[in-house]
Parts: structure tokens; C-alpha cells; sequence
């Protein structure tokens, strides 16, 4: 018997510039897996945020076991027994974590101990497969142990309903797979689950129905048993082409080595060392994949590399020149385009304009800005990869976190013209943008010799992407792989020896 | 004896900075910007005086309504900011030159009385009977009182917790709003008292202007401790123990300017420590301190 949980009827949300939810309407049964796909900016996070009240909706209404419900906070949403876990952990770093967990329990008082819920916290993270002292502060953790802990703490809320929105992305392959058992047990206790994810065979995988948005509107809702993968490409895309990936790489790899890498120490924010005596080269037009898990000392490698991060000991040169130490503006004027791992706080500024986002880039900043060339190129940019926004004009804080993502990589791309440095370049994009962008930087390496380092979590990205692939664990590079030699197994078990 | 004449004479100053440099602090851990202390302070020993004329030196009236009238002005501040996108900065020296102003309103009157009555205030601190140890027996209660809950509690998490990312706070389920008032109303009182120390244990005389400067020697107490209470006992006293030592350093040949700046160059000296130091991590700046918190604008 097929009972309903969540309803959500006609549910519209606009915000300046745009119809983000148009007439929205879908249900959750209870005990199911429902999986909300659809293309950047379809409106996927922008519906699960009305279930857990951070947006209200414009009109419509939201039912919940039969009862007409208006969700106007987070709190709301969590006495009724929503939790959202999304892809940027919503932790507070400074906390320690009963701190963060104690905050959403509110059964207890103002002056409850937070050692009252230490040992309930413990066992919760022990059957997660977390062996963390719950009173250690956030920052120290990595990406995929906050995203634990946000899990942790929507079962100590007693959460009914989960929204997972890209929860799963970035989580490395075992962790998900542990995380769906979980899940399918939870659902099996009555309670149900909705998530958003962009890659359509882990919604295959895990769901029991999917409900496909596409600019704002239902396309459809099919049971997994009935979906196949091109049906709902084709709902997700219309009759977008998905272009076959069909660039020769090999050819393009030249002689000359355009990033040089030798015995590099660099510390971490803790004053520990991440990067451990890392030598790599990278040729000109070569792509070189860096895989492990997150936290190897990816981002430290990086943050060296763009003169963001003081090199403790070693040598970094790009195209010759040792940039070792330099700083950030010299590195990018030798043509370095940087995509660095958290775009909204390194990349964009979000509460300027398009078009401003773009005149940031070295290329425009001479003493007077030209910005008839930023518009022209603004404009062309959005045309180009598709970035959905009002206008160059507009706040891009008011664009969805895909197209700013597009924002951002359009901009390095066409600024690169030595060396990109990308960390995970296609993240939280759908599969035909980040098919676009793998296509993008192919193209530009095979044309104009364009080098690029890169960093994923995402093994298919690493081994579809890589010319040759690295892989990266406590700091260490442990192990350099032709892209044709490498296989997936041997590639996993370095990466979490 | 010298220590003991020194810890002596130095308390009244030191638990009247203490007090309202650990109010300032848990105003700042929840991420108001506050810089209407001094004027507060200032409205405060003035309200502490005028009562005390009134009621015939009352131990606890005076002590009650600057406590209510210090929350009153620290409750605008507090709803203002959290509740509008407005500046802290600009709102809170506006409530200064108000609280500077009304001061005078307030305490004008009551000094005309005390020059016709001769009515005496305050209650002073002998050094020969024991009582000022007293004085430090409730600044170092309160020091662990306050350094508990902040630490240990669910109400130190959410001060904390609106304090460093209001919008994240909200998404776990903090009411911000709720919790910078409640950090407002026990912050203040705080700053209230310590008011009420320094008129009726410390001055115990007014006139126009009594007070000014005090609150911002509170306010360096409180950056230069990181605002953490355990460490305030110790910047309290070393600058309670620098003003009232004051004229004692004038005589070591020092300039007077220098001896009135040496508050602040020893709260700049104190940060410099810390930031250069590992210290940094457990005493630096709530990190949305003082930024316009708004819940309805659209996040990514």
C-alpha cells in the first residue's frame, strides 16, 4: 500500500529575473528512494529548500501525511521531521562537533551540558562507520567526514525525511556505498528519502522512482523499473545532442615540459605537512589527473602551485620560469587559469555582477577597464556554455550554483593559455555541461597546447579526462600511470593504502 | 604588604572593567559589533548616580535600574542589527553620542540635589577590612561561570554558533535573533553593573562626563583578552592596575600622553601576541562580527 508522505501541489518561487519553480507539483511515498534529477538551474535545490523552509514558496502548497503545512524556517521543517544534507557541509568550523549537533536538539535547554550528548553523538558516528571523538573541532575534518556528520545529525533529529541534495557527489566510492545500504534500510523503517544527484546511474541505482525537472517545470515522474538511462537524458535535455567524445589526445602532447614540479614540501592549516616530497612534471598540451581521496593534500598542491600556499621546501616552475613562492597576480599573468576547490569563497565575488566577475581577470585589469571587450566577452561566455542568467548584469549570487560553476570555468578556460589548475572542474554541473567542459579543455589542449592539472574525486572524470594519471595519498604522490596502462582497481587500492 | 595594599586598592577599578569588559565579550561572541560601550557605560554610572540621590544611597536600587537601562539601550542595538541589514558600527556610535547626551539629562538634576542635601554615594572599598577580597572571589566566579557556559553549555554553542556564521546557524536550527538577544540582555546587565561598580565603588562622585573613556578601556579588556573570561581576570587587573597606577608611572618621568595611552598600546601589543602566536585559533575575532545578517536573501 502506496501511502503518501510528501506532497507538494502547484508550487511556484521566483526570484529577481527568474521563474525558478513553476507550477511544481509531486509526491514522496513512504518507504521510497525518490530521486529529483534535472539540468543546472532546473530548480531541484530550490524545491528541496521550500520543503526544509529556507525559501517560502511564492504559491502552492506543501503537504505532509495529509496535513497542509507552512514551512518558514529550518527549524520548522525539522519538528516535522525534514533534514537537508546538501553538498557544501552546513557545519560551523569553529564548533566542535556535539557543539554543531547540540545546536539542532531541541529537546534540550539552554544550559544542557554538551557532554549530556557526547556519548549519544559517539554511537550514532560509530554506526556511520566514523571512529571521530565527537569534541574535535570541525575544520580538522575532511570533506567527506563533515558530510558524515551532517548524516549523523539528521538521525539524531529523528529525521523522517531526508533531502540529500549532491550529498553523495563528492564522497568516495566506498563511503557511498556503505551510505546506500544505510539508506535503504532507513527507507524500510517507514521514512523516505529525496535526492538530488547528477549522475544518472547512481539515481538508477539507488531510487525507486525519479521525478525529472527541467527549467522549472515537472518533465515527468517514472519508476526506476520502467527508466532507462537515455529516457531520462531525454527528459532532463530534450533532444540535446550529447556529442561523442571523439578528440585525439596523444597526438597533442609536445616535448616541452610547461609545469615542473620538484621535492615540494608545503604545510597545511594545522602547521602539518600535506604535501610530502612531491615531484611531477606536466608536458605541454598533457593533461595529468590527480586522484585520491579528498584531503591527500590536493588543495595544498595546488594552493603551491597558484603562490597561494608558502612552499616549505622545493622547487615549482612553470614554462621555465621558477615561480616558487611568487605571487598569486605574477603566476597568473604567465597565463594560469586557476578553478580552485571552493569557487564561491576563491573564485567569484557573489555580490558582484557577471560581467564585474569577469573584468577580475588579469587580462582586463590594466589602469583603465575596457568594459565594452568584458561585455562582449561576458556575453559571449554566456552564450557559449549555456549559463543561464537574467543578464550580464545581474548580482551572480542570483544564479544557481551550476551556472555560477559555468561562470567560473568559462572564465579560466578562455584566460588559460599555459596551464589550468583545476580542482574537481565539473563539479555540481549536469552531465552535458560537465561533458561540455571535459570537451572545452580537450579542445583547448589539443589546439593551442594548453596544459592542465587537475584534481577529482570523481574516478570516471579522472580516467575519462587524464593523459596521464597520479595518484595522490597523505601527500605523497604514489603511483604515475599512463592513462592506458592504469586500471580502476590498482588506482582505488592506492588511493586508500 | 605592598601586594596586599596594591590588590586592595586596585579592585573596585579592576571588577568595574572585568564586569563590563565580560559583557562586551558575549555581546561580540554573538556577532554584535558593539560600539556603543562607552556611551552605555557612561548612561549607566550616570543612572547609578542620579538613583542613589534618590533613593538615600539604596544599595540595590541604583544598582537595578542602571542594570534595566543599560539592557534597554543594548536590546536596540542588538535588534536593530540582527533584524535589519544596518551597519553595527554606525548604529552603535549613534547610541553612544545619544547615551553621552542623555547622561548629562539624567545626571544633571541629581547632582544639583546632592549639592543642596550633601547626600553622599557609593559605598567605599577600605583596604583595611577584608572586603575587596571579596571583590575577587566574584570576578574569578564569574570568570569560570561564564567561561563554563560558553564552553560547556547549548547556550555557549548557539552565542558561538551566531557569532561565527549566523546563516548556518539558522540552517541547524539556531533562532539567531532569539540568541543575540539573550546574549544582548545578560551581555549588557553585565556592562550595567560594572557600570554601577565603577560609580559606587570606584568614583562615588559624578559630574558631567564621568565615565567616558572607561567603556573604551572595557571594550581593549575584552580584544585584548580574545574575549575569553579567564584571560579578562588578567587584562582587567593589568589595566585597572595601569590607571589607577597612573601617576605613579607620570613619575617615573613617563609623558602624560604616553600614560593614557598605555591601555590601548598593551591591548595592541596583546593582539599582536596572539595573532602571531597558535593562540590564534582559540582567541581570534568571531568571524561575522559585526556583518549585516539577513535571512531572506537568497544563499547558493
Amino acid at each position: 500500500m502506496l501511502v503518501e508522505h510528501i506532497v507538494v501541489k502547484e508550487v511556484t518561487k521566483r526570484f529577481p529575473g527568474t521563474l525558478a519553480l513553476d507550477k511544481v507539483s509531486f509526491t514522496v511515498y513512504r518507504g521510497e528512494i525518490h530521486a529529483l534529477l534535472g539540468e543546472n538551474g532546473a530548480g531541484k535545490s530550490t524545491l528541496v529548500k521550500i520543503l526544509y523552509g529556507i525559501y517560502t514558496p511564492d504559491e502552492g502548497e506543501v503537504y505532509i501525511n495529509g496535513k497542509k503545512l507552512v514551512i518558514t524556517s529550518p527549524r520548522d521543517a525539522v519538528a516535522h521531521g525534514i533534514v537537508l544534507v546538501s553538498q557544501t557541509p552546513t557545519l560551523i568550523n569553529d564548533l566542535t562537533i556535539v557543539e554543531n549537533i547540540i545546536l539542532s536538539l531541541r529537546h534540550y535547554n539552554l544550559f544542557t551540558r554538551t557532554r549530556r550528548v557526547y556519548s549519544e553523538v559517539y554511537s550514532v558516528l560509530e554506526s556511520l562507520g566514523l571512529g571521530i571523538d565527537p569534541n574535535t573541532e570541525v575544520y580538522k575534518l575532511t570533506y567527506t567526514q563533515k558530510q558524515m556528520i551532517e548524516i549523523a545529525r539528521a538521525l539524531l533529529l529523528k529525521a523522517k525525511v531526508l533531502l540529500l541534495d549532491e550529498a553523495t557527489s563528492y564522497l568516495p566510492l566506498t563511503e557511498k556505498k556503505k551510505l546506500f545500504d544505510f539508506l535503504k534500510k532507513y527507507v524500510k523503517k517507514g521514512n523516505s528519502v529525496i535526492l538530488i544527484t547528477h549522475k544518472l546511474p547512481e539515481a538508477l541505482e539507488i531510487s525507486d522512482r525519479i521525478t525529472v525537472l527541467r527549467k522549472g517545470k515537472v518533465v515527468g515522474t517514472v519508476e526506476k523499473k520502467k527508466a532507462d538511462i537515455t529516457v531520462i537524458r531525454r527528459m532532463m535535455f530534450g533532444d540535446t545532442e550529447f556529442a561523442p567524445e571523439a578528440i585525439k589526445q596523444r597526438e597533442s602532447i609536445g616535448n616541452g615540459v610547461t609545469l615542473f614540479i620538484e621535492n615540494l614540501w608545503v604545510k597545511g592549516e594545522l602547521g602539518e605537512y600535506m604535501v610530502r616530497n612531491v615531484t611531477l612534471s606536466v608536458r605541454k598540451g598533457e593533461i595529468l589527473g590527480i586522484a585520491g581521496i579528498t584531503g591527500s593534500g590536493q588543495i595544498e598542491l595546488f594552493e603551491a602551485i597558484m603562490g597561494l600556499r608558502k612552499v616549505e621546501r622545493g622547487i615549482i616552475k612553470i614554462d621555465g620560469v621558477d615561480t616558487t613562492n611568487k605571487d598569486t597576480g605574477f603566476i597568473r599573468s604567465l597565463g594560469v587559469g586557476y578553478i580552485p576547490d571552493n569557487p564561491l569563497e576563491h573564485g567569484l565575488s557573489i555580490d558582484h555582477t557577471l560581467a564585474e566577475n569577469i573584468a577580475l581577470c588579469p587580462k582586463y585589469s590594466s589602469f583603465i577597464i575596457d568594459w565594452h571587450a568584458i561585455r562582449q566577452d561576458a556575453d559571449r561566455l554566456v552564450r557559449e556554455y549555456g549559463i543561464v542568467t537574467p543578464s550580464i548584469n545581474t548580482p551572480i549570487k542570483l544564479l544557481s550554483g551550476g551556472n555560477l560553476m559555468k561562470m567560473l570555468i568559462s572564465r579560466e578556460l578562455e584566460y588559460a593559455t599555459k596551464l589550468l589548475v583545476a580542482y574537481n572542474p565539473t563539479r555540481g554541473l549536469d552531465e552535458y555541461t560537465a561533458n561540455k567542459v571535459r570537451r572545452n579543455i580537450k579542445e583547448k589542449k589539443a589546439k593551442e597546447g594548453l596544459s592542465v592539472i587537475f584534481a577529482s574525486e570523481d574516478l570516471d572524470e579522472i580516467f575519462e579526462l587524464s593523459d596521464t594519471i597520479a595518484v595522490m595519498n597523505s601527500g605523497r604522490i604514489v603511483g604515475v600511470f599512463d592513462k592506458y596502462r592504469a586500471t580502476r582497481d590498482r588506482v582505488e587500492e592506492l588511493m586508500v593504502m | 604588604m605592598y601586594i596586599v595594599q596594591v590588590l586592595s586598592t586596585t579592585a573596585p577599578l579592576m571588577l568595574a572593567y572585568y564586569l563590563a569588559s565580560l559583557g562586551h565579550s558575549i555581546v561580540e561572541k554573538s556577532g554584535v559589533l558593539n560600539l556603543a560601550i562607552d556611551g552605555v557605560f557612561v548612561l549607566s554610572v550616570a543612572v547609578a548616580f542620579a538613583q542613589a540621590i534618590y533613593t538615600w544611597n539604596n544599595p540595590l536600587i541604583p544598582v537595578v535600574i542602571s542594570v534595566a537601562s543599560s539592557i534597554a539601550v543594548g536590546l536596540i542595538l542588538v535588534y536593530t542589527t540582527s533584524k535589519l541589514p544596518v551597519s553595527h558600527g554606525a548604529i552603535g556610535l549613534s547610541l553612544m553620542f545619544l547615551c553621552y547626551g542623555l547622561s548629562g539629562v539624567i545626571g544633571v538634576p541629581a547632582r544639583t540635589q546632592q549639592g543642596l542635601t550633601g547626600q553622599e554615594v557609593g559605598y567605599p572599598i577600605s583596604p583595611v577590612s577584608s572586603v575587596w577580597v571579596l571583590l575577587y572571589i566574584v570576578v574569578v566566579g564569574l570568570g569560570f561561570l561564564l567561561h563554563y557556559i560558553l564552553e560547556r553549555t547549548k547556550l555557549g554553542a548557539m552565542i558561538k554558533a551566531s557569532g561565527e556564521d549566523p546563516l548556518v546557524a539558522e540552517a541547524l536550527g539556531v533562532d539567531v535573533l532569539k540568541t543575540r538577544i539573550l546574549a544582548g540582555v545578560l551581555g549588557f546587565a553585565l556592562i550595567g553593573l560594572g557600570a554601577s561598580a565603577f560609580e559606587l565603588l570606584y568614583t562615588r562622585i559624578w559630574r558631567e562626563g564621568t565615565g567616558i573613556g572607561h567603556g573604551w578601556i572595557a571594550f581593549a579588556v575584552s580584544l585584548s583578552s580574545g574575549r575569553h573570561p579567564l584571560l579578562g581576570i588578567i587584562t582587567a587587573f593589568l589595566f585597572a592596575l595601569l590607571y589607577e597606577y597612573r601617576f605613579s608611572i607620570l613619575a617615573v618621568g613617563l609623558p602624560r600622553e604616553m600614560a593614557d595611552a598605555l591601555p590601548y598600546i598593551t591591548a595592541i601589543t596583546a593582539m599582536v601576541i596572539y595573532m602571531a602566536t597558535p593562540l590564534k585559533t582559540k582567541l581570534k575575532t568571531p568571524k561575522s562580527l559585526g556583518k549585516p545578517f539577513f535571512k531572506e536573501e537568497r544563499t547558493i
